[in-house]
Protein backbone atom coordinates (compact mmCIF):
# COMPACT_ATOMS: atom_id res chain seq x y z
CA UNK A 1 0.00 0.00 0.00
CA UNK A 2 1.72 3.87 -0.80
CA UNK A 3 2.32 5.30 2.26
CA UNK A 4 0.45 8.16 1.66
CA UNK A 5 -2.46 6.07 1.96
CA UNK A 6 -4.10 5.33 5.14
CA UNK A 7 -7.50 4.17 4.52
CA UNK A 8 -8.35 1.32 1.67
CA UNK A 9 -11.95 0.25 1.43
CA UNK A 10 -12.22 -2.94 -1.18
CA UNK A 11 -15.72 -3.36 -2.94
CA UNK A 12 -17.40 -2.70 0.58
CA UNK A 13 -21.14 -3.60 0.37
CA UNK A 14 -23.29 -2.21 3.78
CA UNK A 15 -26.41 -3.33 5.13
CA UNK A 16 -29.05 -2.27 7.85
CA UNK A 17 -31.36 -5.71 8.14
CA UNK A 18 -31.85 -6.14 4.29
CA UNK A 19 -31.65 -2.71 2.93
CA UNK A 20 -28.16 -2.03 1.45
CA UNK A 21 -26.79 1.48 2.25
CA UNK A 22 -23.97 1.27 0.51
CA UNK A 23 -23.04 -0.58 -2.67
CA UNK A 24 -19.60 -1.87 -3.97
CA UNK A 25 -17.60 0.98 -2.31
CA UNK A 26 -13.51 1.22 -3.10
CA UNK A 27 -11.50 4.22 -2.36
CA UNK A 28 -8.89 4.98 -1.04
CA UNK A 29 -8.44 8.19 1.78
CA UNK A 30 -4.42 10.07 1.88
CA UNK A 31 -2.70 10.83 5.06
CA UNK A 32 -2.97 13.58 6.62
CA UNK A 33 -5.43 15.61 3.66
CA UNK A 34 -8.85 16.66 4.27
CA UNK A 35 -11.53 14.38 2.54
CA UNK A 36 -15.19 15.75 2.11
CA UNK A 37 -18.49 13.60 1.82
CA UNK A 38 -20.81 14.69 0.11
CA UNK A 39 -24.17 13.92 -1.35
CA UNK A 40 -27.97 13.85 -0.61
CA UNK A 41 -29.28 13.05 2.35
CA UNK A 42 -29.77 9.57 2.67
CA UNK A 43 -27.54 8.72 0.55
CA UNK A 44 -24.89 6.68 3.13
CA UNK A 45 -22.08 9.51 3.68
CA UNK A 46 -22.47 8.80 7.96
CA UNK A 47 -22.92 5.66 7.33
CA UNK A 48 -19.12 5.27 5.51
CA UNK A 49 -17.83 7.47 8.08
CA UNK A 50 -19.20 4.99 10.72
CA UNK A 51 -17.58 2.06 8.57
CA UNK A 52 -14.90 3.81 9.46
CA UNK A 53 -14.49 3.55 13.10
CA UNK A 54 -17.02 0.27 13.96
CA UNK A 55 -19.54 2.13 15.22
CA UNK A 56 -21.60 0.69 13.07
CA UNK A 57 -21.35 -1.90 14.85
CA UNK A 58 -23.65 -0.93 17.98
CA UNK A 59 -26.62 -1.12 15.82
CA UNK A 60 -28.09 -4.20 15.51
CA UNK A 61 -28.81 -6.56 12.14
CA UNK A 62 -26.10 -4.82 10.20
CA UNK A 63 -23.71 -6.61 7.82
CA UNK A 64 -20.53 -5.95 5.98
CA UNK A 65 -19.22 -6.97 2.86
CA UNK A 66 -15.67 -6.44 1.42
CA UNK A 67 -12.73 -5.01 3.60
CA UNK A 68 -11.49 -1.33 5.33
CA UNK A 69 -7.55 -1.87 5.43
CA UNK A 70 -6.29 0.59 7.81
CA UNK A 71 -2.74 0.25 8.37
CA UNK A 72 -3.05 -2.63 6.15
CA UNK A 73 -4.92 -4.40 8.26
CA UNK A 74 -8.66 -5.42 7.81
CA UNK A 75 -10.52 -3.66 10.67
CA UNK A 76 -13.29 -6.20 9.95
CA UNK A 77 -11.47 -9.04 10.47
CA UNK A 78 -12.61 -11.04 13.43
CA UNK A 79 -9.71 -10.55 15.27
CA UNK A 80 -9.13 -6.86 15.78
CA UNK A 81 -10.99 -5.28 18.78
CA UNK A 82 -13.27 -2.67 17.73
CA UNK A 83 -12.38 -0.65 21.04
CA UNK A 84 -8.48 -0.37 19.74
CA UNK A 85 -9.90 1.00 16.10
CA UNK A 86 -11.83 3.20 17.49
CA UNK A 87 -9.19 4.59 19.93
CA UNK A 88 -7.20 5.32 16.93
CA UNK A 89 -9.60 6.69 14.70
CA UNK A 90 -11.69 9.65 16.70
CA UNK A 91 -15.27 10.74 16.13
CA UNK A 92 -16.78 14.05 16.17
CA UNK A 93 -20.76 14.39 15.85
CA UNK A 94 -23.59 16.43 14.32
CA UNK A 95 -24.68 17.30 17.69
CA UNK A 96 -22.15 18.47 20.13
CA UNK A 97 -22.36 15.80 22.86
CA UNK A 98 -19.95 16.48 25.87
CA UNK A 99 -20.65 14.09 28.50
CA UNK A 100 -22.48 15.54 31.52
CA UNK A 101 -19.11 16.41 33.56
CA UNK A 102 -17.07 19.15 34.14
CA UNK A 103 -14.96 20.59 31.26
CA UNK A 104 -11.74 18.55 32.86
CA UNK A 105 -13.14 15.18 32.79
CA UNK A 106 -14.64 15.54 29.19
CA UNK A 107 -11.24 15.86 27.91
CA UNK A 108 -9.29 12.90 30.36
CA UNK A 109 -12.22 10.77 30.41
CA UNK A 110 -10.28 9.03 27.03
CA UNK A 111 -7.07 8.97 28.01
CA UNK A 112 -7.37 7.57 31.45
CA UNK A 113 -9.68 4.60 29.97
CA UNK A 114 -6.94 4.39 27.42
CA UNK A 115 -3.73 3.58 29.96
CA UNK A 116 -3.33 3.01 33.53
CA UNK A 117 -0.90 5.66 33.85
CA UNK A 118 -2.98 8.49 34.78
CA UNK A 119 0.51 10.19 33.58
CA UNK A 120 0.23 13.48 32.88
CA UNK A 121 -3.50 14.04 32.52
CA UNK A 122 -3.50 18.02 33.24
CA UNK A 123 -0.53 18.43 30.24
CA UNK A 124 -2.53 16.58 27.69
CA UNK A 125 -5.79 18.62 28.89
CA UNK A 126 -3.88 21.69 28.42
CA UNK A 127 -2.48 20.59 25.32
CA UNK A 128 -5.58 19.37 23.92
CA UNK A 129 -7.61 22.21 24.52
CA UNK A 130 -5.65 24.54 23.01
CA UNK A 131 -5.14 21.95 19.88
CA UNK A 132 -8.85 23.14 19.25
CA UNK A 133 -8.59 26.52 20.27
CA UNK A 134 -10.59 26.70 23.37
CA UNK A 135 -7.82 26.75 25.63
CA UNK A 136 -8.01 30.68 26.35
CA UNK A 137 -12.04 30.94 26.73
CA UNK A 138 -12.19 27.77 29.41
CA UNK A 139 -8.65 27.70 31.47
CA UNK A 140 -10.41 29.40 34.66
CA UNK A 141 -13.63 27.18 34.33
CA UNK A 142 -12.35 23.50 33.58
CA UNK A 143 -14.46 22.25 36.66
CA UNK A 144 -17.71 23.53 35.79
CA UNK A 145 -20.17 21.37 33.61
CA UNK A 146 -19.50 21.38 29.92
CA UNK A 147 -23.11 21.32 29.21
CA UNK A 148 -23.03 24.95 30.66
CA UNK A 149 -20.52 26.34 27.08
CA UNK A 150 -21.75 27.68 24.29
CA UNK A 151 -23.10 24.97 21.05
CA UNK A 152 -20.11 26.33 18.98
CA UNK A 153 -17.74 26.10 22.77
CA UNK A 154 -19.25 22.44 23.50
CA UNK A 155 -18.41 21.25 19.81
CA UNK A 156 -14.80 22.05 20.11
CA UNK A 157 -14.22 20.59 23.58
CA UNK A 158 -15.55 17.60 20.93
CA UNK A 159 -12.68 17.45 18.69
CA UNK A 160 -10.55 18.55 22.05
CA UNK A 161 -11.56 15.12 23.72
CA UNK A 162 -11.36 13.73 20.23
CA UNK A 163 -8.03 14.46 20.22
CA UNK A 164 -6.56 13.67 23.78
CA UNK A 165 -6.87 10.42 22.46
CA UNK A 166 -3.77 11.43 19.95
CA UNK A 167 -6.00 9.38 16.85
CA UNK A 168 -4.50 8.99 13.88
CA UNK A 169 -7.49 9.79 11.98
CA UNK A 170 -10.91 12.24 13.01
CA UNK A 171 -13.96 11.79 11.66
CA UNK A 172 -16.70 14.43 11.90
CA UNK A 173 -20.23 14.35 10.70
CA UNK A 174 -21.49 17.48 9.68
CA UNK A 175 -19.42 19.09 12.82
CA UNK A 176 -20.64 22.34 12.25
CA UNK A 177 -24.32 22.03 10.78
CA UNK A 178 -26.02 22.86 14.04
CA UNK A 179 -23.57 26.27 14.65
CA UNK A 180 -23.50 29.92 13.77
CA UNK A 181 -21.31 30.91 11.28
CA UNK A 182 -18.74 32.56 13.70
CA UNK A 183 -18.35 29.05 15.15
CA UNK A 184 -17.95 27.18 12.24
CA UNK A 185 -15.79 29.76 10.57
CA UNK A 186 -13.46 28.60 13.73
CA UNK A 187 -13.45 25.32 13.36
CA UNK A 188 -12.80 25.57 9.48
CA UNK A 189 -9.43 27.54 10.90
CA UNK A 190 -9.34 24.62 13.35
CA UNK A 191 -9.82 22.21 10.65
CA UNK A 192 -7.01 23.70 8.51
CA UNK A 193 -4.87 23.41 11.34
CA UNK A 194 -5.01 20.06 12.32
CA UNK A 195 -4.54 18.23 8.70
CA UNK A 196 -0.61 18.83 9.57
CA UNK A 197 -0.73 16.23 12.51
CA UNK A 198 -4.11 14.17 11.44
CA UNK A 199 -5.79 12.69 8.31
CA UNK A 200 -9.56 14.19 8.36
CA UNK A 201 -12.57 12.84 6.84
CA UNK A 202 -15.54 15.09 7.08
CA UNK A 203 -19.27 14.89 5.67
CA UNK A 204 -20.61 18.01 5.01
CA UNK A 205 -24.02 19.39 3.08
CA UNK A 206 -22.19 23.23 2.85
CA UNK A 207 -20.81 22.77 -0.97
CA UNK A 208 -18.19 25.82 0.16
CA UNK A 209 -17.11 24.38 3.12
CA UNK A 210 -15.92 21.41 1.10
CA UNK A 211 -14.69 23.73 -1.51
CA UNK A 212 -12.59 25.92 1.41
CA UNK A 213 -11.36 23.21 3.76
CA UNK A 214 -11.29 19.53 1.85
CA UNK A 215 -8.40 18.49 -0.42
CA UNK A 216 -9.97 15.77 -2.26
CA UNK A 217 -13.73 15.43 -2.66
CA UNK A 218 -16.04 12.42 -3.24
CA UNK A 219 -19.86 12.52 -4.19
CA UNK A 220 -21.96 9.82 -3.07
CA UNK A 221 -25.57 9.03 -4.22
CA UNK A 222 -27.84 6.50 -3.33
CA UNK A 223 -25.11 4.47 -1.81
CA UNK A 224 -23.13 4.46 -4.63
CA UNK A 225 -19.40 6.67 -4.98
CA UNK A 226 -20.17 8.08 -7.99
CA UNK A 227 -17.28 10.71 -8.17
CA UNK A 228 -14.20 11.13 -6.09
CA UNK A 229 -11.09 13.16 -6.86
CA UNK A 230 -9.38 16.56 -5.94
CA UNK A 231 -12.01 19.18 -4.78
CA UNK A 232 -10.55 21.49 -6.95
CA UNK A 233 -11.41 19.46 -9.99
CA UNK A 234 -14.55 18.42 -8.36
CA UNK A 235 -16.25 21.99 -8.01
CA UNK A 236 -14.62 23.38 -11.53
CA UNK A 237 -14.57 20.75 -13.75
CA UNK A 238 -15.91 17.27 -12.72
CA UNK A 239 -16.16 14.28 -14.82
CA UNK A 240 -19.42 13.22 -14.50
CA UNK A 241 -22.61 15.54 -14.86
CA UNK A 242 -24.41 14.30 -12.18
CA UNK A 243 -22.05 15.22 -9.77
CA UNK A 244 -22.03 18.58 -11.27
CA UNK A 245 -25.63 19.46 -10.82
CA UNK A 246 -25.40 18.25 -7.46
CA UNK A 247 -23.01 20.59 -6.68
CA UNK A 248 -24.26 24.07 -8.66
CA UNK A 249 -27.41 22.76 -6.64
CA UNK A 250 -29.59 21.94 -9.76
CA UNK A 251 -31.20 18.70 -8.11
CA UNK A 252 -31.25 18.27 -4.20
CA UNK B 1 -68.56 31.14 25.74
CA UNK B 2 -65.21 33.29 24.28
CA UNK B 3 -62.41 31.02 24.31
CA UNK B 4 -61.03 32.87 26.97
CA UNK B 5 -63.37 32.43 29.69
CA UNK B 6 -63.70 28.84 28.54
CA UNK B 7 -59.73 28.41 29.73
CA UNK B 8 -60.21 29.67 32.93
CA UNK B 9 -63.39 27.50 33.42
CA UNK B 10 -60.93 24.93 32.25
CA UNK B 11 -57.87 25.93 34.70
CA UNK B 12 -60.35 26.14 37.76
CA UNK B 13 -61.79 22.50 37.12
CA UNK B 14 -58.21 21.29 36.93
CA UNK B 15 -56.95 22.99 40.14
CA UNK B 16 -60.16 21.93 41.80
CA UNK B 17 -59.36 18.47 41.76
CA UNK B 18 -55.57 18.88 42.23
CA UNK B 19 -56.66 20.96 45.63
CA UNK B 20 -58.68 17.90 46.48
CA UNK B 21 -55.79 15.24 47.25
CA UNK B 22 -54.06 18.26 49.21
CA UNK B 23 -56.85 19.25 51.01
CA UNK B 24 -57.68 15.09 51.96
CA UNK B 25 -53.83 15.02 52.41
CA UNK B 26 -54.05 17.83 55.17
CA UNK B 27 -56.57 16.44 56.72
CA UNK B 28 -54.85 13.30 57.46
CA UNK B 29 -51.88 14.88 58.69
CA UNK B 30 -54.26 16.86 60.97
CA UNK B 31 -56.26 14.08 62.34
CA UNK B 32 -52.86 12.25 62.55
CA UNK B 33 -51.57 15.29 64.99
CA UNK B 34 -54.91 15.60 66.91
CA UNK B 35 -54.83 12.38 67.61
CA UNK B 36 -51.25 11.75 68.36
CA UNK B 37 -49.81 15.12 70.28
CA UNK B 38 -52.01 14.63 73.41
CA UNK B 39 -49.42 11.72 74.48
CA UNK B 40 -47.30 14.06 75.43
CA UNK B 41 -49.28 15.29 78.33
CA UNK B 42 -48.35 11.61 79.77
CA UNK B 43 -44.42 11.69 78.72
CA UNK B 44 -41.91 13.75 77.33
CA UNK B 45 -41.04 13.89 74.12
CA UNK B 46 -37.72 12.94 74.94
CA UNK B 47 -39.31 9.89 76.90
CA UNK B 48 -41.21 8.68 74.23
CA UNK B 49 -38.69 8.68 71.53
CA UNK B 50 -35.55 7.62 73.20
CA UNK B 51 -37.17 5.25 76.10
CA UNK B 52 -36.86 1.77 75.72
CA UNK B 53 -39.44 0.30 77.57
CA UNK B 54 -42.96 0.02 75.33
CA UNK B 55 -44.97 -1.12 78.01
CA UNK B 56 -48.42 0.34 77.06
CA UNK B 57 -50.79 -1.93 79.18
CA UNK B 58 -48.83 -2.04 82.63
CA UNK B 59 -50.02 0.20 85.04
CA UNK B 60 -48.78 2.77 84.99
CA UNK B 61 -47.79 2.69 81.35
CA UNK B 62 -44.29 2.96 79.54
CA UNK B 63 -44.29 4.91 76.41
CA UNK B 64 -41.06 4.97 75.13
CA UNK B 65 -40.87 3.99 71.20
CA UNK B 66 -36.66 3.80 70.45
CA UNK B 67 -36.93 0.16 70.45
CA UNK B 68 -39.24 0.52 68.38
CA UNK B 69 -37.52 3.01 65.82
CA UNK B 70 -34.61 1.12 66.23
CA UNK B 71 -36.17 -1.82 64.86
CA UNK B 72 -37.78 0.33 61.99
CA UNK B 73 -34.68 1.69 61.16
CA UNK B 74 -32.35 -1.76 61.21
CA UNK B 75 -35.17 -3.85 58.77
CA UNK B 76 -35.24 -0.69 56.76
CA UNK B 77 -31.33 -0.57 56.33
CA UNK B 78 -30.76 -4.22 55.90
CA UNK B 79 -33.86 -4.16 53.35
CA UNK B 80 -32.18 -1.55 51.57
CA UNK B 81 -28.61 -3.21 51.68
CA UNK B 82 -29.89 -6.14 49.64
CA UNK B 83 -32.33 -4.29 47.73
CA UNK B 84 -29.85 -1.59 46.22
CA UNK B 85 -27.37 -3.76 44.57
CA UNK B 86 -30.37 -6.30 43.18
CA UNK B 87 -32.82 -3.41 41.78
CA UNK B 88 -29.76 -1.59 40.42
CA UNK B 89 -28.10 -4.37 38.86
CA UNK B 90 -31.76 -5.66 37.71
CA UNK B 91 -31.84 -1.73 35.98
CA UNK B 92 -28.59 -1.83 34.39
CA UNK B 93 -29.03 -5.41 33.05
CA UNK B 94 -32.41 -4.90 31.64
CA UNK B 95 -31.68 -1.24 30.14
CA UNK B 96 -28.21 -1.86 28.79
CA UNK B 97 -27.40 -5.32 28.49
CA UNK B 98 -30.01 -7.95 28.16
CA UNK B 99 -31.11 -9.04 24.54
CA UNK B 100 -35.16 -8.22 23.58
CA UNK B 101 -36.35 -11.95 25.06
CA UNK B 102 -34.95 -11.76 28.40
CA UNK B 103 -35.66 -8.13 28.95
CA UNK B 104 -39.19 -8.18 28.43
CA UNK B 105 -39.16 -11.76 30.77
CA UNK B 106 -37.73 -9.97 33.44
CA UNK B 107 -39.63 -6.95 32.87
CA UNK B 108 -42.98 -9.08 33.75
CA UNK B 109 -41.50 -10.99 36.12
CA UNK B 110 -40.34 -7.22 38.51
CA UNK B 111 -43.89 -6.27 37.86
CA UNK B 112 -45.62 -9.27 38.79
CA UNK B 113 -43.27 -8.92 41.90
CA UNK B 114 -44.49 -5.52 42.19
CA UNK B 115 -47.80 -6.53 42.16
CA UNK B 116 -48.16 -9.32 44.50
CA UNK B 117 -49.86 -8.04 47.80
CA UNK B 118 -47.83 -7.67 50.84
CA UNK B 119 -49.82 -10.39 52.65
CA UNK B 120 -48.74 -13.30 50.23
CA UNK B 121 -44.70 -11.97 50.77
CA UNK B 122 -45.62 -11.91 54.54
CA UNK B 123 -47.10 -15.60 54.32
CA UNK B 124 -44.02 -16.88 52.10
CA UNK B 125 -41.40 -15.35 54.91
CA UNK B 126 -43.54 -17.23 57.77
CA UNK B 127 -43.85 -20.30 56.22
CA UNK B 128 -40.90 -20.95 53.86
CA UNK B 129 -38.01 -18.48 54.81
CA UNK B 130 -38.65 -18.68 58.79
CA UNK B 131 -38.18 -22.42 58.80
CA UNK B 132 -35.32 -22.15 56.78
CA UNK B 133 -33.88 -19.95 59.03
CA UNK B 134 -34.65 -21.71 61.85
CA UNK B 135 -33.61 -25.29 60.80
CA UNK B 136 -30.23 -23.78 58.76
CA UNK B 137 -28.86 -21.47 61.90
CA UNK B 138 -30.44 -23.28 64.72
CA UNK B 139 -32.58 -20.16 65.93
CA UNK B 140 -35.11 -20.08 68.76
CA UNK B 141 -37.34 -18.15 65.60
CA UNK B 142 -37.20 -17.83 62.07
CA UNK B 143 -39.39 -14.55 62.63
CA UNK B 144 -36.44 -11.98 62.78
CA UNK B 145 -34.30 -9.10 61.32
CA UNK B 146 -33.05 -10.98 58.29
CA UNK B 147 -36.22 -12.67 57.43
CA UNK B 148 -38.22 -8.94 57.12
CA UNK B 149 -35.23 -7.59 55.92
CA UNK B 150 -35.34 -10.34 53.03
CA UNK B 151 -38.63 -10.26 52.62
CA UNK B 152 -38.88 -6.09 52.68
CA UNK B 153 -36.02 -6.08 50.22
CA UNK B 154 -37.88 -8.12 47.75
CA UNK B 155 -41.06 -5.54 47.84
CA UNK B 156 -38.73 -2.35 47.25
CA UNK B 157 -36.65 -4.06 44.43
CA UNK B 158 -39.60 -3.60 42.02
CA UNK B 159 -39.98 0.29 43.40
CA UNK B 160 -36.09 1.02 42.75
CA UNK B 161 -35.17 -1.42 39.79
CA UNK B 162 -38.30 0.24 37.83
CA UNK B 163 -37.12 3.98 38.60
CA UNK B 164 -33.85 3.61 37.91
CA UNK B 165 -34.73 1.72 34.52
CA UNK B 166 -36.63 4.76 33.68
CA UNK B 167 -33.52 6.65 35.01
CA UNK B 168 -30.92 4.67 32.57
CA UNK B 169 -33.30 4.64 29.79
CA UNK B 170 -33.55 8.59 29.50
CA UNK B 171 -29.63 9.19 29.68
CA UNK B 172 -28.98 10.37 25.68
CA UNK B 173 -28.10 7.85 23.57
CA UNK B 174 -25.29 10.51 22.37
CA UNK B 175 -23.71 10.01 25.84
CA UNK B 176 -23.27 6.40 24.78
CA UNK B 177 -22.10 6.91 21.01
CA UNK B 178 -19.46 9.53 22.15
CA UNK B 179 -18.01 7.03 24.65
CA UNK B 180 -17.96 4.15 22.63
CA UNK B 181 -16.48 6.43 19.95
CA UNK B 182 -13.38 7.42 22.30
CA UNK B 183 -12.69 3.68 22.57
CA UNK B 184 -14.79 2.65 25.93
CA UNK B 185 -15.98 -0.44 26.20
CA UNK B 186 -19.60 -1.41 27.10
CA UNK B 187 -19.25 -1.69 30.72
CA UNK B 188 -16.57 1.10 30.75
CA UNK B 189 -19.48 3.40 29.38
CA UNK B 190 -21.92 1.69 31.82
CA UNK B 191 -19.73 2.88 34.95
CA UNK B 192 -18.47 6.06 33.99
CA UNK B 193 -20.51 7.78 31.21
CA UNK B 194 -24.26 5.69 31.93
CA UNK B 195 -24.72 5.22 35.72
CA UNK B 196 -23.35 8.55 36.28
CA UNK B 197 -25.88 10.27 34.45
CA UNK B 198 -28.26 8.41 35.44
CA UNK B 199 -27.11 9.07 39.09
CA UNK B 200 -29.97 11.24 40.18
CA UNK B 201 -32.78 9.11 39.25
CA UNK B 202 -31.36 6.26 40.71
CA UNK B 203 -31.02 8.25 44.24
CA UNK B 204 -34.68 9.16 43.97
CA UNK B 205 -35.28 4.85 42.89
CA UNK B 206 -33.76 4.17 46.18
CA UNK B 207 -34.96 6.74 48.44
CA UNK B 208 -38.33 5.79 47.08
CA UNK B 209 -37.80 2.39 47.72
CA UNK B 210 -36.70 3.06 51.41
CA UNK B 211 -39.86 4.89 51.98
CA UNK B 212 -41.83 1.97 50.82
CA UNK B 213 -39.54 -0.24 53.14
CA UNK B 214 -40.36 1.62 56.08
CA UNK B 215 -43.27 2.21 55.79
CA UNK B 216 -44.39 -1.21 54.96
CA UNK B 217 -47.06 -2.82 57.68
CA UNK B 218 -47.72 -6.23 56.78
CA UNK B 219 -44.74 -8.08 56.34
CA UNK B 220 -42.76 -6.61 59.37
CA UNK B 221 -46.08 -7.67 61.46
CA UNK B 222 -46.05 -11.07 60.24
CA UNK B 223 -42.32 -11.82 60.23
CA UNK B 224 -40.14 -9.28 62.39
CA UNK B 225 -41.08 -10.99 65.39
CA UNK B 226 -42.78 -8.37 67.09
CA UNK B 227 -40.35 -7.91 70.38
CA UNK B 228 -40.05 -4.52 71.88
CA UNK B 229 -36.14 -5.28 72.33
CA UNK B 230 -32.97 -3.40 71.39
CA UNK B 231 -31.80 -5.94 68.87
CA UNK B 232 -28.33 -7.83 69.87
CA UNK B 233 -27.79 -9.91 66.22
CA UNK B 234 -29.26 -9.54 63.41
CA UNK B 235 -31.57 -13.48 64.33
CA UNK B 236 -33.34 -11.42 66.71
CA UNK B 237 -36.58 -10.60 66.63
CA UNK B 238 -37.84 -6.34 66.40
CA UNK B 239 -40.97 -4.76 66.57
CA UNK B 240 -41.04 -2.03 63.60
CA UNK B 241 -43.90 0.68 64.65
CA UNK B 242 -46.08 -0.31 61.72
CA UNK B 243 -46.25 -3.79 62.85
CA UNK B 244 -46.35 -2.37 66.46
CA UNK B 245 -49.50 -0.23 65.29
CA UNK B 246 -51.26 -2.55 63.60
CA UNK B 247 -51.19 -5.12 66.14
CA UNK B 248 -51.99 -2.60 69.05
CA UNK B 249 -54.72 -0.53 67.60
CA UNK B 250 -57.45 -2.90 67.25
CA UNK B 251 -57.55 -3.40 71.42
CA UNK B 252 -56.75 0.42 72.47
CA UNK B 253 -59.61 1.94 74.03
CA UNK B 254 -60.70 4.66 72.12
CA UNK B 255 -58.24 8.13 72.88
CA UNK B 256 -56.42 6.14 75.76
CA UNK B 257 -53.21 7.45 76.36
CA UNK B 258 -51.87 4.11 74.63
CA UNK B 259 -54.43 4.83 71.39
CA UNK B 260 -52.44 8.67 71.69
CA UNK B 261 -49.37 6.98 71.85
CA UNK B 262 -49.76 4.48 68.39
CA UNK B 263 -50.73 7.87 66.68
CA UNK B 264 -47.78 9.59 67.72
CA UNK B 265 -45.75 6.67 66.71
CA UNK B 266 -47.61 6.96 63.20
CA UNK B 267 -46.43 10.81 63.19
CA UNK B 268 -42.98 9.63 63.71
CA UNK B 269 -43.31 7.27 60.81
CA UNK B 270 -44.44 9.81 58.66
CA UNK B 271 -41.49 12.56 59.53
CA UNK B 272 -39.13 9.56 58.67
CA UNK B 273 -41.43 8.81 55.18
CA UNK B 274 -40.94 12.91 54.53
CA UNK B 275 -37.70 13.09 55.19
CA UNK B 276 -36.77 10.16 52.98
CA UNK B 277 -39.17 12.05 50.03
CA UNK B 278 -37.62 15.42 50.90
CA UNK B 279 -33.98 14.04 50.63
CA UNK B 280 -34.68 12.00 47.14
CA UNK B 281 -36.39 15.65 45.91
CA UNK B 282 -33.10 17.36 47.12
CA UNK B 283 -30.80 14.64 45.94
CA UNK B 284 -32.52 14.70 42.44
CA UNK B 285 -32.44 18.47 41.74
CA UNK B 286 -28.63 18.84 43.21
CA UNK B 287 -27.49 16.52 40.77
CA UNK B 288 -29.49 17.61 37.78
CA UNK B 289 -28.06 21.11 37.55
CA UNK B 290 -24.31 19.82 37.70
CA UNK B 291 -25.50 16.95 35.31
CA UNK B 292 -23.53 14.47 37.15
CA UNK B 293 -22.16 13.64 40.29
CA UNK B 294 -19.02 12.93 39.48
CA UNK B 295 -17.04 16.37 39.49
N1 LIG C 1 -29.83 2.94 12.08
C1 LIG C 1 -30.31 2.71 10.83
N2 LIG C 1 -31.15 1.67 10.62
C2 LIG C 1 -31.65 1.44 9.41
N3 LIG C 1 -31.38 2.16 8.32
C3 LIG C 1 -30.55 3.20 8.46
C4 LIG C 1 -29.97 3.53 9.72
N4 LIG C 1 -29.20 4.61 9.57
C5 LIG C 1 -29.29 4.95 8.26
N5 LIG C 1 -30.08 4.11 7.58
C6 LIG C 1 -30.40 4.16 6.15
O1 LIG C 1 -29.21 4.11 5.42
C7 LIG C 1 -29.21 5.05 4.36
C8 LIG C 1 -28.01 5.95 4.47
O2 LIG C 1 -28.13 6.71 5.65
P1 LIG C 1 -27.01 7.71 6.15
O3 LIG C 1 -27.38 8.13 7.51
O4 LIG C 1 -25.70 7.09 5.96
O5 LIG C 1 -27.20 8.91 5.11
P2 LIG C 1 -26.44 10.30 5.05
O6 LIG C 1 -25.82 10.39 3.72
O7 LIG C 1 -25.56 10.48 6.22
O8 LIG C 1 -27.67 11.31 5.13
P3 LIG C 1 -27.73 12.74 5.85
O9 LIG C 1 -27.08 13.68 4.93
O10 LIG C 1 -29.20 13.00 5.94
O11 LIG C 1 -27.09 12.62 7.17
C9 LIG C 1 -30.53 5.78 4.44
O12 LIG C 1 -31.39 5.23 3.47
C10 LIG C 1 -31.05 5.49 5.81
O13 LIG C 1 -32.44 5.39 5.81
MG1 LIG D 1 -25.62 11.73 7.99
Amino acid sequence: MDSNIIIKLNNVNFYYGNNRALTDISMTFRKNKVTALIGPSGCGKSTLLRLLNRMNDLIDGTRVEGEILFEEKNIYDPEIDPVEIRKKVGMVFQKPNPFPKTIYNNIAYGPKLASNNTGDINTLVEQSLKQAVLWDEVKDILNQSAMKLSGGQQQRLCIARALAMKPDILLMDEPTSALDPISTAKIEELIEELKKNYTIIIVTHNMQQAARISDETAFFYLGNLVEYNKTEKIFTNPDVKHTEDYITGRFG
Amino acid sequence: MTRHIKEIIIKYVFFSFALVSIVVLGMIVFSLFREGVPIFKVVSLKDFLFGTEWYPTFDPPLFGIFTLIVGSLIVTIFATLLAVPLGVMTAIYISEIAPRAIKEILKSIIEMLAGLPSVVLGFFGMVVVAPWLQNTFDLPTGLNIVNASMILALMAVPTISSISEDALYAVPHEFKEASYALGATRFETIAKVIVPAALSGITTAVMLGMARAIGETMVVLMVAGGAAAIPESIFDSVRPMPASIAAEMGETPYRSAHYHALFATGMVLFFLTLAFNLIADYVSHKFKQTGSATP
